[in-house]
Formats: structure tokens, sequence, C-alpha cells
């Protein structure tokens, strides 16, 4: 089990949920506002008067089959429109209740 | 934070901030005063013009004329009425209804400024006056004696009077009937011939004997004194001594010789009989804004203490008690208001079985009740029949968001939430679809406060009081209601057995709530729920049926069935009978009639109780008079029976036995029962507007004639204009006058010094005076003869008969001429009996299109209380039409659609249906009260449909398929929606069963509320889901669907890059 945390800008927020839809992904937490900034060259979201726009984030842990093909998609997702970003992170899930 | 957070984390503030309210309710509960309706002034102001010797038709063309035509320009003048009579012309002019009438006045007083140059010479300055409620007596007394009846005015004057005015608040008291005291000098005709003396001699040597005078100061060695002469006479005996003259042959002639003195009271012009007693009736008024029943009350209690110190013969007795019929109907509204409590919350006990449950939502009616009283005190209005009513109305509602709000809490505890978690969160998902279906309401009752005329006045109470209620009601619900549960409410008893957790239950007894009514309700719900799969499947036969069953229950009101009035006639135990014998009959003949009919109607109805009897007229010319027409050939009768609930008959047909007795009399010319005193007056007036008398006069009686002869339900047809007056008409020669050094002026002096008398002086006793009247005996003036043979002395001193300078005529002449709206009208009015106004309406019109032709210059037309009732009937139509629009917009906006508003506006037509079936069935006719209980109906039925549409479409969201959703959620909102029905029907069951004083007035508003609702919750929770389905698509709430269409993203190549900084 993998737990893939994907952080995007809040309009991409249709295009996420249809496409975990899309790959029949049911569980998932999802945070509406949340504030960052990309290490290369991402514009900060912070929600503030410079930097208006706003983050979502949603984590959801999935199959390790399931991975690469998420990750695929997210990448699609965010080559449709660079300036409208989304960004992936995998990490193992050592447990669960 | 929300107000429910706060609350329920602030249980002792919220808790004391309602306390705190419910305190300064009753406060103001205790200040507001009681009446029977809001304040209102009747939007009248009158202008009276006195013209002294111009008869009715100069004083028409001289006064009226000119007033009407300058005052018709007054802003906000809806009728202007005219009564030209002798001497006298008053304009009424009534305005719209809410205006203000001080604005009013002014703008008439600088009319008449400009007009009063032009009236003619003599004329008096016109007085403007308001007509005001508080002119109107609000008790009346009948005072009758035995030994002391001519002693009866002092006594009333001195003792009674004087303390009753120190009642608070009181008015005016005015007595009628009352026995004045007169010492009369009756003088024979031919006894002043044979000495040759003048009538006029005798008046002067009694009134020259009859002085006190002041002769100057007399000094006398040490003392000085005032000296007088004190020849007043001590005794009316006196008179008899007094020499008139002495004859050439020195005889003294004494009045005992040629005349009767009399030491008696007044000449019968006006005779009062209360019960056949002699007496005089009182009649009290009450300053403008003061509370008529707290002055009856202490008039009442001042009347009691004061019984010992008045003569033992004396009798005070109550004609009519004003306050007596306010504190019944508000008693008996209060005790609806019980019931409707009782019964709501007896429906909720039954449907939530829980007390706990129960004393939550039940605590909102009294807070949301009570918050009213603080409105009510605010604008200084009172308890009334309206605020009451609208209180009644509210109880059904108010429980209602308390109800969802708490069904909801229980539901999340049965989840195994903890109570104070579950309020939180439970209030949270409700609170927005509360406050949406309270503006429902509020869109409903909001226009009731903007309404116009009469209407408008009584409305805006109700539209304010329930709006308060309901939003009260609604704060209550999101914020002590969430706060009690998390308190009151438990969760559930869960332990640890054996490792497990298990409920912790008491053990389940047969009979137990759980057993018994939880069983019948899911067994409803399940009946319900297969009926509407049926139905679903069956949409087009079920649509059919219902259609049909429209159609079908229209019919009663399309036959004709359904009759119309403008206000129902209420039963107030009071007959006011008012008749008219044959013209010029004298006073005397006219009481014979009195006696007999009094005697009759007691024989026939044994249920009256006091029965006041007035006949003749007052000679008195005061603004009083104005008001009261009895003349010598008219009689007119209160009758008070016993209260409605002791007799067998009602008052209608008490009035309609006596009505059959009076035909039967030839003497009787005209007779005339009325049974509404006020506000339940109704007629229709059949209005003749015409220049020439003759023409109308006999129209008018054609038309009586008709209406009497061929139509069922009309009684007391008569005709306004009153038969013209019998006069005798002293012509005189002035040739002849001028021979004897006489003239017009002098002639008239004499003749009605020896007819009506001449006031020589009064007779002084213990303070007060009694005129002295010197006139001919009886017998000397009571034919045409005796008149022609009046002496009348001339210029020389010669003796001249009258008839030597005179003829007597004998004539007739219209003693008043009426005109409305610049015109000369004549009205017949026709009051129903055992139908209602509006058929009654029908056919006169129907009767008067078949038989009258009118000529050139006559017009015809039909009004009375049947206009404003076709008014107001207009006025609520507009209402109906524009609360049916807010209604929409309300709903629309909250479903944000145009489909789901129109599907839950259907319930509307079947309300109508209810409406009108339940008139039929319990034989009711439709007024102003019922018209608005139709008017409030569209905010109470399209509850139900809301509750409906609104949890179909949260089940179609939730995935579920169309049919499989509305069955679903027919079956778990089928008990919200029976609940809230419920409420409100059983609140307004008290109301519609009440049979108590007054009660017709508001009975038709609780059947029409309760049909209504009724046929429209059964219905609806039919049509609502059938047409739900019809009107929807199979997955038409699926709006992100179309959205995803467009995005292609996911199936891109996943190196392609789109760049919208590169294709710049």
């Amino acid at each position: 089990m993998k737990a893939v945390f994907i952080v995007y800008n809040q309009a991409n927020t249709e295009r996420v949920e249809y496409m975990l839809d899309r790959l029949g992904i049911k569980g998932f937490t999802y945070w509406e506002d949340v504030q960052g900034q990309g290490s290369v060259d991402g514009e900060p979201r912070r929600g503030t008067h410079t930097w208006p726009e706003m983050n979502s984030a949603i984590i959801t842990v999935v199959e390790d089959e399931m991975v690469p093909e998420l990750l695929s998609r997210i990448k699609r997702l965010d080559n449709r429109n660079k300036e409208v970003g989304v960004r992936a992170f995998v990490w193992n899930v050592e447990a669960t209740v | 934070m929300s107000i429910y957070k706060t609350s329920i984390n602030h249980p002792v503030t919220t808790s004391l901030i309602f306390v705190a309210v419910m305190i300064i309710g009753l406060f103001s509960l205790k200040q507001l005063p009681i009446d029977q309706f809001p304040e209102m002034d009747p939007p009248y102001v009158m202008v009276m013009t006195t013209y002294g010797g111009a008869n009715a038709s100069e004083i028409e063309t001289n006064v009226s004329r000119l007033m009407e035509n300058t005052l018709n320009s007054v802003d906000g003048l809806k009728e202007m009425n005219t009564i030209s009579k002798d001497n006298i012309s008053v304009v009424t002019m009534e305005f719209e209804w809410g205006l203000n009438l001080d604005d009013i006045v002014n703008d008439v007083r600088s009319y008449v400024d400009m007009v009063k140059d032009n009236l003619p010479d003599g004329c008096s300055t016109p007085f403007i006056f308001k007509f005001s409620s508080s002119a109107m007596p609000i008790m009346m007394y009948a005072v009758t004696a035995n030994e002391s009846y001519s002693g009866l005015e002092k006594i009333i004057d001195d003792d009674i009077i004087p303390q009753l005015n120190r009642v608070n608040g009181i008015g005016n008291i005015s007595m009628s009937g009352q026995p004045t005291r007169n010492v009369y000098i009756d003088i024979e005709q031919e006894k002043l011939d044979a000495y040759g003396i003048p009538l006029e001699l005798v008046g002067q040597a009694i009134s020259a004997n009859n002085l006190n005078m002041s002769s100057g100061n007399v000094k006398m060695s040490k003392e000085q004194y005032a000296l007088q002469v004190r020849s007043e006479y001590a005794s009316s005996a006196e008179i008899n001594n007094i020499v008139v003259t002495t004859t050439p042959a020195g005889k003294q002639i004494f009045v005992r010789d040629i005349a009767t003195v009399r030491d008696t009271i007044k000449d019968l012009s006006l005779d009062e009989k209360i019960n056949g007693r002699e007496g005089v009736r009182l009649m009290i008024t009450k300053q403008s804004g003061a509370n008529a029943v707290q002055i009856c009350k202490d008039v009442r209690e001042t009347l009691k203490e004061m019984k010992d110190n008045l003569p033992a013969d004396i009798n005070i007795e109550n004609i009519y008690d004003s306050s007596e019929e306010i504190q019944n109907a508000i008693n008996s509204l209060a005790e609806s208001i019980m019931y409707a409590l009782l019964f709501v919350v007896l429906v909720v006990l039954f449907f939530l079985g829980r007390w706990r449950a129960t004393v939550i939502i039940g605590l909102t009616i009294p807070i949301a009740l009570i918050v009213a009283f603080i409105y009510l005190l605010a604008v200084g209005s009172s308890l009334n029949i309206i605020s009451l009513c609208s209180l009644t109305i509210a109880i059904g509602m108010v429980v209602d968001d308390a109800i969802v709000v708490l069904e909801n809490i229980t539901k999340h505890i049965e989840r195994g939430s903890s109570p104070r978690e579950a309020a939180i969160y439970a209030t949270n998902e409700v609170w927005i679809s509360v406050i949406a279906t309270t503006l429902v309401i509020v869109a409903v009752f909001v226009p009731l406060t903007m309404l116009s005329g009469m209407a408008g006045i009584l409305f805006k109470e109700l539209g304010w009081i329930v709006t308060i209620a309901v939003c009260t009601s609604t704060t209550v619900a999101i914020s002590l209601t969430p706060m009690l549960a998390s308190i009151m409410l438990k969760g559930k008893n869960l332990v640890i057995e054996n490792g497990k957790i298990v409920e912790k239950k008491a053990a389940v007894k047969k009979w137990s709530y759980e057993n018994t009514v939880v069983r019948l309700l899911d067994k409803i719900d399940a009946l319900y729920a297969r009926l509407l799969r049926v139905c679903l499947n069956h949409k087009k036969l079920t649509m059919t049926g219902i259609v049909g069953f429209f159609a079908l229950s229209l019919l009663p009101a399309i036959l004709g069935y359904i009759g119309t009035d403008f206000m129902q006639q209420s039963d107030n135990a009071r007959v006011n009978v008012t008749i008219e014998l044959q013209r010029g009959t004298r006073i005397e003949e006219t009481l014979k009639t009195a006696r007999k009919l009094e005697a009759r109607f007691r024989e026939l109805i044994p249920e009256i109780e006091i029965m006041s009897t007035s006949a003749g007229t007052n000679d008195d010319a005061s603004v009083g008079a104005l008001f009261a027409s009895t003349n010598n050939n008219k009689i007119s009768m209160i009758v008070r029976c016993s209260k409605m609930y002791d007799r067998d008959r009602s008052i209608f047909e008490i009035a309609e036995v006596m009505r059959e007795e009076m035909k039967q009399y030839p003497e009787i010319n005209k007779y005339f029962c009325s049974t509404s005193g006020g506000m339940g007056a109704q007629s229709v007036d059949v209005e003749i507007y015409g220049y020439d008398f003759d023409q109308t006069s006999l129209l008018a009686e054609e038309i009586r004639q008709m209406i009497n002869d061929s139509i069922q339900g009309a009684r007391d047809a008569q005709v306004s204009r009153e038969e013209d007056r019998a006069e005798l008409n002293v012509k005189v020669d002035k040739e002849k006058l001028a021979l004897h050094g006489l003239t017009s002026a002098t002639v008239a002096t004499y003749v009605r010094n020896r007819v009506n008398g001449m006031t020589v002086g009064f007779l002084k006793e213990d303070g007060d005076e009694y005129s002295i009247i010197v006139r001919l005996k009886e017998e000397n003036r009571n034919s045409i003869s005796d008149l022609e043979n009046l002496t009348i002395p001339s210029a020389t001193g010669a003796q001249i008969k009258l008839k030597e300078l005179a003829t007597i005529e004998e004539y007739w002449c219209p003693p008043q001429i009426d005109r409305r709206n610049r015109q000369r009208i004549v009205t017949v009015s026709v009051t129903p009996y055992d139908t209602s106004l509006g058929e009654l309406a029908e056919d006169v019109k129907a009767l008067i299109a078949r038989n009258v032709k009118t000529t050139p210059g006559i017009t015809v037309k039909i009004g009375g209380s049947y206009e404003d009732q076709q008014d107001t009937f207009a006025d609520m139509g507009l209402l109906l039409a524009l609360i049916v629009m807010l209604v929409f917009v309300v709903m629309a906006s909250q479903f944000e659609s145009l489909k789901k508003p129109f599907i839950i506006m259907m319930a509307v037509p079947f309300a109508i249906s209810g409406v009108i079936l339940a008139l039929w069935i319990t034989n009711t006719t439709l007024d102003m009260i019922g018209a608005l209980g139709v008017v409030m109906l569209v905010g109470i039925v399209v509850k139900n449909g809301i509750v409906l549409v609104d949890y179909i479409n949260l089940m179609r969201d939730r995935g579920y398929e169309l049919n499989e959703a509305i069955a679903l959620s027919g079956q778990s909102r089928l008990r919200p929606v029976l609940m809230t029905a419920a409420t409100t029907i059983l609140g307004m069951l008290p109301m519609a069963l009440s049979r108590s004083e007054g009660s017709e007035m508001w009975i038709p508003m609780g059947i029409v509320v309760i049909g209504g609702l009724l046929v429209s919750t059964v219905v609806t929770l039919l049509v609502v889901p059938v047409l739900y389905s019809i009107m929807s698509r199979h997955g038409e709430r699926d709006k992100e669907e179309e959205i995803r269409h467009s995005f292609i993203f996911f199936d891109m190549d996943e190196d392609s890059v789109y760049d919208s900084r590169v294709n710049k």
C-alpha cells in the first residue's frame, strides 16, 4: 500500500476528482485550502494580496500497482497547463487499522 | 461562531435571555388594554352649516351644492353624502381608510374658508367635525322609577351623573326621555275674548310679578341694610292669584279666572318606556383612546355602590354594555388558544413519544406568542379579536421549526452521538432549510401588512403578529432548542457486558409507545410507500383521477352553492326595531301601538330580557338630534334577549317572528328589524340617482315592492327617502296684515305663543329653575278650525281672528334631501335572511335588469356592504396573486429551479378545492375573514411540498434512481408532513368549533384553513411525487457529468505539454 499525496492549484479540483473517479479510486482525504510554494520555479500560493491563489491537497492510499497509472495521469494533467500545476508525492504506508 | 454553537456552549446565558424575553412579554401582557378591534378611526369628516328659515330644497341649492362643489377637491375623498333639511346642511365625507385625519381636517377647513364668503347671508360659519368612534355610546342604562318618576331628572342629574363622571376616561353622559318639570298656564280662548285681553298680557303680568330686585341700601343710625324687593313665586299656586288686568268697570281679573295653572311634568313629545315602566335612558360615551372594558367595569361598580343611596323604587338596568361582547369574545379566543396549545402539544407527544422532546418543542409556543405581546405594546395596540386570532393561527406554525431541528438531533442520538455533539451537528445540517421555510411564511404574511382600506387596518396586525411569531420560533429553534436538547435529551445507554458493547434498554411493555404508536406509524409509512409506488407506475391514471377530483370539487362553487358575505352576522342578542306608522299620526296614537306591540312581543318571545321603547321626538335641536330620527309617528325599540347559549332560537329567527307580527298591523307603515350592530351590518343597497323627486321616489317604491314580492331571502327592504311630511301652512294675506298694522313676523310670533307657548320666566325651587309657559289650553289649539279662531291683537289693540288674516292649508313637503357624490339619491336597502349577501345581490341585480327600465336622467347602481365586499374581494384576489408570486420566488431561489416550485405550487389549487368542500359541507359563506384564510393557506400548504421535494432532491443527489428516490423520500418524510399538518389543523380546530358570542366572525377562517389544509395535504402526498416524476428526467441532476466531458487531459499523450506561455 502506498500513500499518494497530491497537491494542486484549486483550479484543478474538478479534474482531480474526475481522475480519481476514472481510476476507480474511492478513498481519499481532502484539504480544501492549503498554502505552499514550489522548490524550483513554482509561484507561491499564499492567499494574500500578492499571491492570491491557493492550493488544495488530497491524500489517497492505493495498492502498489495503481501508483504508476495514477502518477502518469497526474503528469498529463500537469502537462495540460503548466501554469496551473499539480504535484504528487508517494510514500510507504507502514500499517493501517 | 454560529448561533446554535454559541447557545449550546452558553446554556445559562441562552436560557436567561429567553427568560428575560418572557418576563418583558408578560409585563407587556399585563399592560395591554382589551378592545374589540385594533384602534381604527373611521375616516369620516362632516361639515354642518345652518341657514335659519330655509327649507330642504333651498338649503340644497344655496348651501349644500356650494359646499359639495368646493369640498369635492379634498385629497383622498372616497364618497360624499349630503343631507339637506330644514335649516341644516350636513356634508359627510368618507375618506380612504388609514389616512391622517388631522391633515384632512386641515385641508377641509381651508376649502371651507374658500367658500365661506359665497354662502348666503345669514348662514352660520360651517362647523367641521370628525366622526370618531368615541362618539358612540359604550354603555346604555335604563333608569326606571315609580313614585320618584317625576323627580327622576333631578336625581340623575344631581346624584348619578356626578358620581359616574368620576370614572377615569369617561366621556359624556347623556339621558333621553327624562321627565322635565314645567309650569303650564293653560288659557281658554273664549275667556280671553270675553275680557278682550290678548294672551301676551297674561304672560307679561305673570312675568312682571316674578322678580327679585335689589333697591339700594338703607342706613339707620348705626346699621346699614340692603333693600330688596322679593316677589319671586315660592310655589306655582301663587300664579293663580296674579291680577292680569282691571276691567273698565273696576273688576280685577285674576289668572285663575281665565286659565288653569298646572305644575306638572312636561307635555309628552318623547316617550321612553323600559319594560313597560316609565324611565330614562342613560347613554355613556368614552374619551377617545380610553379603554372601554375598564370604563364599563368601573361604571358597573360605581352604580352598584350608589344603589343604596338612591330611592328604593329606582331601578337601574343595563340595556347595552359594549364591554360584555368584547370580554366574551376575548375570553373565548383565549380559551381557543389554550386548547390549541394543548392539542399541538398532544400531537407532538403522539408523534415523538418522548416527553422531554415534547417539553422542548412545547416551550417554543409560549415564547413565540409572548414576543407578540411585546410587539402589541410597542405599537400601542391592544388584545383584540384580530390579535388573538393571529395568535391562534400562529400556534400551529411555530412548532414546525423546532420539530425539524429536534427530529434531526434525535436521529443523530439514535446513531450513537452524544446529545451535545448531536445538537451541534444536527442543527448545522438543517438550519438553512429551517430559515428557508420560515421565509415562505414571511412571504405570505408581510404583504398582509401592506393592504389598504379597512381590510388593511384589520389585517396589518395579523400580518405582523404571525411574522414576528414565526421569526421568533425560528430563532428559538436554532438556539434554545439545540441547547435544551443538548442538556435534556439522553444518549444511548451503552454498557460493556462480557467485553461487548450493548445498549441497555428498559424492558418493553406490551402497551408501550414502541409497541403501539410506533408500529402504527411504521405501518402507515409502509402503506404510503406502497401506494406511492403504485401511483408512480400509473402516473397517467393517478393524474387523471386527481384532476377529476379537482374538477368535481369546484362544482359546488360553480353551481352557486357557496354564498359570499362581507362579514358574518353575529348574534349579539339585540334587535333594534324601528317602526313607522301612518304619517301625521299623533304621539298618543303611536304610543298605543307601541304598548300593544310590547305586550305581543313579550308573549311571542319569552327570551326577551329587556325592552326599551322610545317614541316621538325630543324637541331640543342639538347635534345629537342629527343622529336620531324619531318623529311622532316613529317608534324605536331596543330589545335585548338572553345570551345566545341560553336560548334555542337565534336572534335572526326572533327578528323574523317580530317581522311576522308587525306585518299584521294595518297602522304600521314600515318596519325594520336590525339584528347587527356595528361591524356585522350587511345590506345590499340599490342606489337610484336622479334629480326628479317624483320619478325617483316612484322607482324606489316600485323596486322595494318588487324585492319584497319576489325575492325570498330579502328582509327589511326600505327606502331611504323619508315620506313627505305633513305640514299645516299658515298663508297670510299681506294686504290685510298691513291694514291692521301687523307683519308676517308679528303674526308668526303670536301664533307661536298660542300654540307652542311663551316662556314667561322661571319658578325657582331648591336652586333649580322650571319654565313657566303660557299658552292656550289644548282643546283650543288642536284642530284647523281652532287655529283659524286664534285671536291676534292688532296694532291698535283690536282683536282679530286668524282666519281673517290668513288661510290654513295642509300640504306635504320633503323633510330631507339626500345627495351622494353631488347627485340626488334614493336608496332601497335590503338585508339578507337565510341567504348570503352575494346571492341576495345577484337576485336583486337580476330583478332590476329584468324589470326596471331607466329613463334618461336616472341611474341605478348596486351598492351597500355588497360594494365593500366586492372591493375587499378584489383586494384579496390581488393579494393572493402577489403572495403566490412571492412564495414562488422564495422557493425558486431555495431550490435554484423553476420547475420544483411549480410542482409544489400544485398544492394550492387543491387547497382551494378543500376550501370549497369545507364551506359546502358546513354550509358556511365565504366572507372577508374566510378569504383571508384562503390567502394564508398558500403559505401553509406549500410547506408540505417543500419538505417532500427537498428530500427527493437530496436522495437523487445521493445517487438513488428517480422513482426509488421519490418512494423513499415519501416514506421518510410522511411523518414530518403529517405532523406539521396536524399541528396546524388542530391548532385551528378550537377556533372553528367555538360557539361563543362573537365567534361567528372567526369560524369561517378556521373552517377554510382546516378544509384547505386537510385536502391539500392528502392530495399533495400523491400529486407532488407523481408530478415530480413526470417533470423530471433521469440523470438531470448530474451537472458534473456535463462538465467532465470537456476534460480531455486524461487521454492525452503523457509527454505532450501545453504551455499557455509558450503558445502566446
